[in-house]
């Protein structure tokens, strides 16, 4: 495992409490048994498990150390774990963040299997998947006790060893093919957020259950969780509110126009919503509403939850109008004699509402990418270009200079510059830029990820980087500066590449609770028609929207999505204004999986950048704290805060 | 799972297979009668659906394509689960990716639904100067492990529709009288030579 985790113990609290807790926990365990095992309602502590951590980034001091159980409750059997309340030092890990993380009363037909990890140096830990195919974050046992975990589950499910691999046990693998079949059309699929309280009420324990199993506990704490517990549910009930509230004159102004529009699509066929956006505006001076307004049948076709925001009907759109590109003359006026950029925070500022003149682009990206500081000189810019290329040059001859007979040697290079040689070839060939029979930009693509994939060779190269790095040498036009570029970008990017899906998982998971904060209705349905994996939204995450717009507009996304003025996270706030523009539709037409996906990805090239820019500002600033902590710490695109050279490997697979 | 209505019946299937075998192409053939030279890769995945008829029957099959890097691997079990039919594919000039099309037989067979129809598309037919795997060796291994097998070409329509003919025709629904009861378990017809064909 990673070296930093072997020293870092002697200044963990976590670690430091859980030597006195630990010692203690077995014994605690054992009269609890007893006590429990009597229980009338049958709700049975069966398994408990203290400093069970997750490692929601790679560093010490953002670990959540908690308690595992399984409890037994008649047939059914539930794993829980609740994080250890104040007991961490890092002020960066604000209870609400240790929320995220909870696992509540997740019933074993909703887990799919159970993989262990041990690794030789370091804490063994396992990743439980879900039936939706999501997983939790790995748990990592301090303690030890993976194996009494897998074996106290053998005793109350079926749980059987993986034929593929052995570290892999599956849950409800049921032999007969009649068994078999019936639970995959009948279980209920899991929910595959962690916080799945409310979602599982029909079969959990009930909440009085836990409550008593809880308040066994010698420790107060568990009694502050439970009530933490509580209060954790309720911010994103009341940023509905807010959220209701900021919008109820708008809402109201914008009901009225849809039951008008309908009012009036009854007298005259068919109806243009640019004169409805017209009538509304004159009419919306007046401030009260009937009754009648709220009632279903002048709300929609078909009858949708209403949100309080509406965009599907109207295309109201929040947020400041979008301004024109920074241009060059204006873009002198930002820098000082030798070059140094005197007010970055402005022109972050000036970029996020208007993106930038192409031809500027070679020049600005560098900076909001983070290759060249904005207080650097030309002259130190110059010479970081010379050092950097020559850096670059001594990279790429490790590859270059592998022989044939080499090669036949090593096949984790031949794999790699094979998988790489067939994604550059269909790497955005219908641009003159890429197009034609031996472009030499072709190769250039391939040589930048073939030294990419030695430079960072843990993460190798992964599908869809082509697609991250074309457009950089599309601006760039210089292969050097490509690369350290397309290094930058990595860096808070390389995580939604990782094996073990962490990456895109945080960011799939951040999104799901953005939405329930700012579009509950949706959220909800999202959540009855087993959508909550947000898989649909997958391709927008891993390559930035790469695929959903126009080339050219592709480079202005990505330039105001860097330069994080209101959030690192806006592309998240991105993804729920396009949701948000066709939930009515979601929703009227009644999506399930499969149509959701196949129509997010046929929206492709059909979503206005400029208004969904607008409006995912809008819904930012409408978030704000509660929808910075709706994402959990460490989710990409965020910049690790310390000790940047551990790159977090998960799994020993190939490639 | 295949289920029906009057012999109209909807059928889920996955296609997998390695990095750059032609899956998407397949699938853009079938359903759009498209072929573009520099298909782009599957990011996740992708679905479509299409109408075959067979004899008085229609299928209408809904059809999960699917990013082909190991590394996205994890994930593949969302796309095969419940699915009634699966097209793994490989490309005939690349030994690995016969390989590789092993392995997932071996995951289909070990994970997936027992009632399955699988095929084994050996794609890129027409590129038979840059051979690698012999029609036979495909063939055999499809024997050995219940699959049917074709030798395909996105590029040039061979065999394409075909395949998915054959797989409709296979599906369990079609080989028997409508089953209202809803859960149909037999195994796979054991006839295979009218899908044996390939084009060399």
């Amino acid at each position: 495992m990673h070296e930093p985790e072997l020293h870092d113990l002697s200044d963990d609290a976590d670690y430091a409490a859980s030597i006195q807790q630990g010692s203690a926990s077995i014994s605690q365990n054992e009269s609890r048994r007893q006590s429990t095992s009597n229980e009338p309602d049958g709700a049975e502590i069966v398994y408990t498990k203290d400093n069970v951590t997750i490692h929601p980034t790679q560093y010490a001091s953002e670990r959540i150390s908690g308690r595992l159980k399984l409890i037994k409750q008649g047939n059914a059997l539930f794993m829980t774990w609740i994080p250890y309340k104040g007991q961490t030092s890092n002020a960066r890990l604000s209870e609400k963040d240790k929320n995220l993380y909870t696992i509540r009363a997740v019933p074993f037909t909703d887990i799919r299997s159970i993989r262990r990890h041990t690794p030789t140096l370091g804490w063994q830990y396992i990743i439980v998947v879900m039936s939706s195919g999501l997983a939790f974050p790995p748990l990592y046992f301090y303690n030890g006790g993976v194996r009494e975990f897998l074996v106290t589950i053998k005793q109350h499910v079926s749980l059987v060893r993986s034929a593929e691999d052995a570290n892999v046990f599956l849950v409800n693998d049921f032999q007969s093919p009649l068994q078999r079949t019936l639970s995959s059309l009948e279980l209920p699929r899991a929910v595959p957020v962690a916080n799945v309280s409310s979602s599982t009420a029909d079969h959990s324990p009930s909440s009085a259950d836990i409550e008593r199993l809880e308040s066994d506990k010698s420790s107060a704490s568990f009694n502050q969780n439970s009530r933490q517990r509580q209060k954790n549910h309720d911010p994103a009930r009341d940023l509905s509110i807010q959220v209701l509230e900021k919008f109820s004159l708008v809402t109201r102004f914008a009901r009225e126009t849809t039951s008008q529009l309908f009012r009036e699509s009854h007298l005259i066929d068919g109806f243009n919503p640019n004169e409805g956006k017209k009538h509304g505006q004159s009419s919306a001076s007046y401030n009260h509403i009937q009754s009648s307004i709220d009632s279903p049948k002048y709300h929609d076709e078909v009858s949708v939850p209403s949100d309080p925001i509406e965009f599907d009907k109207i295309s109201l759109v929040w947020g400041k109008p979008r301004q024109s590109p920074l241009g060059q003359q204006e873009w002198a006026t930002f820098l000082d004699a030798e070059g140094r950029v005197m007010d970055s925070k402005a022109l972050i500022k000036r970029i996020f509402y208007g993106g930038l003149e192409h031809n500027l682009r070679k020049e600005v990206w560098t900076f909001l990418l983070g290759y060249h500081a904005y207080d650097s000189t030309y002259a130190e810019r110059d010479y970081l270009m010379s050092v950097k290329k020559t850096e670059y040059d001594t990279i790429k001859k490790q590859w270059q200079s592998i022989s044939p007979e080499q090669a036949k040697r090593f096949t984790k290079f031949r794999e790699r510059k094979g998988l790489i040689d067939k994604d550059v070839v269909r790497t955005d060939r219908s641009l003159s830029f890429y197009d034609g029979d031996d472009n030499p930009n072709v190769y250039l693509l391939r040589d930048i990820l073939l030294t990419y994939s030695f430079y960072n060779f843990d993460l190798g190269y992964c599908q869809g980087m082509s697609d991250l790095l074309s457009p950089i040498l599309y601006v760039m036009r210089d292969e050097s500066k490509s690369f350290w570029c397309f290094v930058s970008l990595m860096e808070r990017l390389g995580p939604n590449f990782n094996r073990d899906q962490s990456g895109m998982h945080s960011q799939l998971f951040a999104l799901s609770k953005l939405v329930e904060l700012l579009d509950l209705p949706l959220h909800d349905y999202f959540k009855q028609n087993d959508c909550l994996n947000y898989f649909f939204c997958f391709r927008w995450i891993l390559i930035q929207f790469k695929r959903e717009f126009e080339y050219d507009k592709t480079l202005l996304l990505w330039e105001v999505l860097w330069t994080h003025y209101l959030s690192e996270h806006l592309h998240l706030y991105v993804c729920v204004a396009i949701l948000k523009r066709y939930r009515n539709k979601i929703m009227g037409e009644q999506m399930d999986f499969d149509t959701l996906l196949k129509f997010i990805n046929e929206l492709s090239g059909q979503i206005d950048l400029d208004a969904t820019l607008r409006e995912a500002e809008a819904l930012c600033i409408c978030a704000g704290e509660n929808g910075e902590a709706s994402i959990p710490p460490g989710t990409p695109p965020s910049l690790p805060l310390e000790d940047a050279s551990v790159y977090p490997q998960l799994d020993d697979d190939v490639l | 799972m295949a289920s029906s209505g009057n012999k109209n019946i909807n059928a889920k299937l996955v296609l997998l297979g390695d990095v750059a075998t032609g899956k998407s192409s397949l699938v853009l053939r079938f359903v759009k009668g498209q072929f573009v030279e520099f298909q782009e890769s599957t990011i996740g995945a992708a679905f479509f659906s299409q109408t075959v008829a067979v004899n008085d029957a229609t299928v209408k099959f809904e059809i999960w394509d699917t990013a082909g890097q190991e590394r996205y691997h994890s994930l593949a079990p969302m796309y095969y689960r419940g699915a009634a039919a699966a097209i793994i594919v490989y490309d005939i000039t690349n030994q690995a990716s016969f390989d590789r099309a092993k392995k997932w037989v071996q995951e289909l067979q070990a994970q997936g639904n027992p009632n399955m129809v699988m095929a084994l598309a050996g794609n890129k037919s027409d590129l038979l100067d840059a051979r690698k795997v012999a029609a036979e060796e495909a063939q055999t291994y499809a024997q050995e492990n219940g699959l049917f097998f074709m030798e395909t070409s996105a590029k040039t329509a061979t065999n394409v529709n075909d395949v998915f003919y054959e797989i409709a025709k296979r599906l369990p629904r079609l080989q028997q009288a409508p089953n209202p009861s809803g859960m149909v378990l037999v195994d796979r017809p054991a006839d295979r030579a009218t899908g044996a064909s390939c084009c060399s």
